[in-house]
């Protein structure tokens, strides 16, 4: 069984990567998936948003250096989620300049032939455009991009999307793009604005749910929790368990 | 920066470039496949069942043009792949097919991610190259070298010269 890695991904800081791979993981997980989730960025945020607060050694850091492959560093989470810590090398990695470690299919080789038996794959990338993304962008055939309703989110989406066309060249593929809305202020004009600018360029892409922003979102990671454990059937849980269904049955808006 | 549009909040809309690229792409498909775009003659029986697309990358694997691809063209832009071998012996191949692309066109991007093997002759014409455009005002890029033509600039020490001594280099 061949699962679906989807990188999730946008360079601009602050836009929910995080939080929409922590909690759409989730929602998979309880809705009987079977999910890994890869910590790619080296701020380890997934890692510390999914309560393992204590540094790790031995993460995607070592199986991009050669040491051991993705099924050896399974940290189980949660029932049916697991994640992949990103290690203390991994900033390491983004920084190299010598030839041998700079490849950008250390990744996608990596991930032949492991996690078999999973369902998905996603993986939370860096809010950066380096070496890491380049990876990343080398392993997936499927893109999700949290996008926040301003308008610096447009402008950071218009050079994500380019550079996304030149992968997509070279590489001779076609990614799969689904875009999430995060962080949603419905009484702000210009998220109205922003959200219509989206639907134009990229209909039937962009999941049906909306992730309004929340204070509950933003304070359950700092006790390593999910939204759905941290205030279960809250407005913010809700919207992760549809978000999770838009994402299984290809629900757009 | 364009004016306010119907009320919109949205000023300049940096994401207009999105419908020009998939009207471009329409057209180009339209184009395709109501004409093959290729030089040499073939007998309709022979070419494959493969899509157009498929059938035109066979052919051209049989042609002069080997040392690398086409594989977008526009107006005043094109992609150029290298080939994975580049040495003295296609060097002056080379050179008449970069000369003639730099003379139609105002940017050059160079795909050097299948390059197994580069010697000296080669780069130093990809560095006169990009010295060339930019005396012309034109814009010579190499994307994703590879492992190996990295080494060989940096063996040179070119790298900086060539615009590929960033880690990700052509990426973003």
């Amino acid at each position: 069984m061949t699962a679906r890695i989807i990188a999730v991904i946008n360079q601009k800081g602050g836009v929910g990567k995080t939080t929409t791979t922590v909690n759409l993981s989730h929602a998979l997980a309880r809705a009987g998936k079977k999910v890994t989730v890869i910590d790619f960025d080296p701020q380890s945020h997934l890692t510390v948003s999914l309560g393992v607060v204590t540094v790790q050694k031995n993460g995607i850091d070592q199986v991009l250096l050669g040491a051991g492959n993705l099924d050896e560093k399974l940290i189980p989470v949660r029932k049916n989620l697991n994640l992949i810590a990103a290690g203390a090398r991994l900033q390491e990695i983004e920084q190299l300049t010598e030839t041998k470690v700079s490849g950008s299919d250390l990744l996608r080789k990596s991930l032949d032939n492991h996690l078999m038996d999973q369902d998905f794959i996603l993986i939370d990338c860096p809010p950066s455009s380096g070496v890491l993304v380049a990876n990343a962008l080398f392993a997936v055939d499927e893109i999700l991009v949290p996008m926040t309703s301003d308008y610096l989110a447009l402008q950071g989406l218009s050079h994500l999307m380019g550079t996304i066309k030149k992968f997509e060249k070279a590489l001779k593929k076609q990614y799969r793009i689904s875009l999430v809305i995060s962080r949603y202020v419905s009484t702000r004009r210009i998220s109205v604005d922003v959200l219509e600018t989206l639907k134009k360029y990229f209909p039937g892409q962009i999941l049906a749910t909306v992730i309004k922003e929340t204070a509950l979102l933003a304070e359950c990671p700092s006790f390593g929790k999910t939204i759905f454990e941290y205030r279960p059937g809250c407005r913010s849980a809700r919207d992760f368990t549809s978000l999770g269904k838009d994402f299984l049955d290809g629900r757009v808006m | 920066m364009a004016d306010k549009d119907d009320g919109s909040l949205i000023g300049y809309d940096p994401l207009a470039w999105l419908q020009a690229s998939q009207d471009e792409l329409a057209s180009d498909s339209a184009i395709a496949a109501e004409e093959p775009v290729i030089d040499v003659v073939v007998e309709e029986d022979s070419l494959p069942e493969a899509p157009l697309l498929e059938a035109i990358e066979d052919i051209q694997l049989d042609t002069d043009e080997s040392v690398f691809d086409c594989a977008h063209e526009s107006e005043d832009k094109t992609v150029v792949v290298l080939d994975s071998v580049l040495n003295i012996q296609n060097v002056s191949q080379l050179h008449q097919r970069l000369l003639g692309l730099l003379n139609d066109n105002s940017v050059i991007d160079i795909d050097a991610s299948a390059v197994s093997m580069i010697d000296t002759a080669s780069l130093q014409l990809l560095l006169v190259l990009k010295q060339t455009a930019g005396s012309l005002q034109k814009n010579v890029t190499i994307d994703f070298p590879s492992d190996r033509f990295m080494e060989a600039a940096e063996l040179l020490g070119v790298t900086e010269l060539l615009g590929v001594d960033q880690p990700a280099s052509g990426f973003f």
